[in-house]
């Protein structure tokens, strides 16, 4: 009986001490390998298809021309005066713009072949000028 | 040091250790907690370059009023992961807008190649599917490296 009595030195429970560790090991590893997905862009309201034409004056509007090499060429009204211009003049020119004029419409017309983020480029700046009329158009020649 | 026996001696029943045998219990909870809030992307990965934006921001709106639309450098226009012919567009919206009580919005992923006159098809039929509310979907750009430019 008093051999059967005698108590076993190792323990026979589970080790439990490190179990917080492992659990928060494991949960600092999935919070810092989680990518979130956000939604992030240029906003732009289009125009509904049922709106009315509504025409408006050839002097509120700004045409932005986008070529098909990138090149951006400001037309100013019905004047057929083209003017060259870089992609980081556009902010600065629509910023004169609009406070000359708040109503003006800065009319983006991008050519079929254009790539889409030469088109982004100037719209971009567009919205960094804070403009809030823009039109996108297709540019047919 | 007090001496032995005496007043200071006295061994206090409270325990001096924070108990720890509940941090298990807590630490997975937190991280099954973790793993059932969190969502993956539905899409598959398309391996698109987005155009970057310095204007770009971001859109507070609820993850299931958003419909993704890709548009891939070859013209081909997906939604919802299914290959949509370009004048289906607005087929495939309509139900979708109005399934949303006229809240979606649209985010446009285009590739940074795609040429424009694609952009220009996709949004003529959102415009017909009255969904008018787009975003173009843009990765972030510092001015610093836009100035490089």
């Amino acid at each position: 009986m008093a051999i059967l009595q005698r108590k076993s030195r190792v323990s026979d429970e589970i080790p439990t001490a490190s179990m917080a560790d492992i659990a928060f090991l494991l949960l600092i590893f999935f919070l810092t390998t989680t990518v979130f997905e956000e939604e992030k862009g240029l906003p732009i309201v289009l125009p509904e298809a049922a709106a009315e034409q509504v025409e408006v004056s050839q002097k509120n509007i700004i045409h932005f021309l986008v070529q098909e090499d990138g090149a951006i060429v400001i037309r100013r009204g019905e004047s057929t005066a083209e003017q060259v211009v870089a992609f980081s003049q556009i902010e600065g020119i629509m910023r004169q713009e609009i406070g000359s004029n708040p109503e003006i419409i800065a009319a983006v017309k991008t050519a079929p072949n254009a790539p889409y983020r030469h088109m982004i480029n100037v719209l971009d700046e567009l919205q960094s000028a804070n403009a809030q009329r823009i039109s996108l158009q297709l540019w047919e020649r | 040091m007090a001496k032995k026996g005496g007043p200071f001696e006295r061994k206090s029943k409270v325990g001096a250790e924070i108990p720890a045998a509940s941090m298990a219990d807590i630490a997975f909870l937190l991280l099954i907690f973790f793993m059932v809030s969190t969502t993956f992307r539905r899409e598959q990965d398309r391996h698109l370059t987005f155009p970057k934006a310095e204007a770009t921001q971001k859109q507070d709106e609820k993850r299931k009023n958003i419909l993704h639309i890709w548009i891939e450098p070859d013209g081909q226009v997906y939604i919802n992961d299914r290959l949509v012919p370009m004048e289906m567009v607005a087929e495939v919206v309509l139900p979708l807008y109005r399934a949303s009580d006229r809240r979606l919005l649209i985010a446009l992923r285009g590739d940074r190649d795609v040429p424009y006159r694609y952009v220009n098809s996709v949004t003529e039929q959102l415009r017909e599917a009255n969904a008018v509310r787009v975003f173009f979907h843009t990765d972030l750009e510092s001015r610093l490296t836009r100035e490089r430019r």
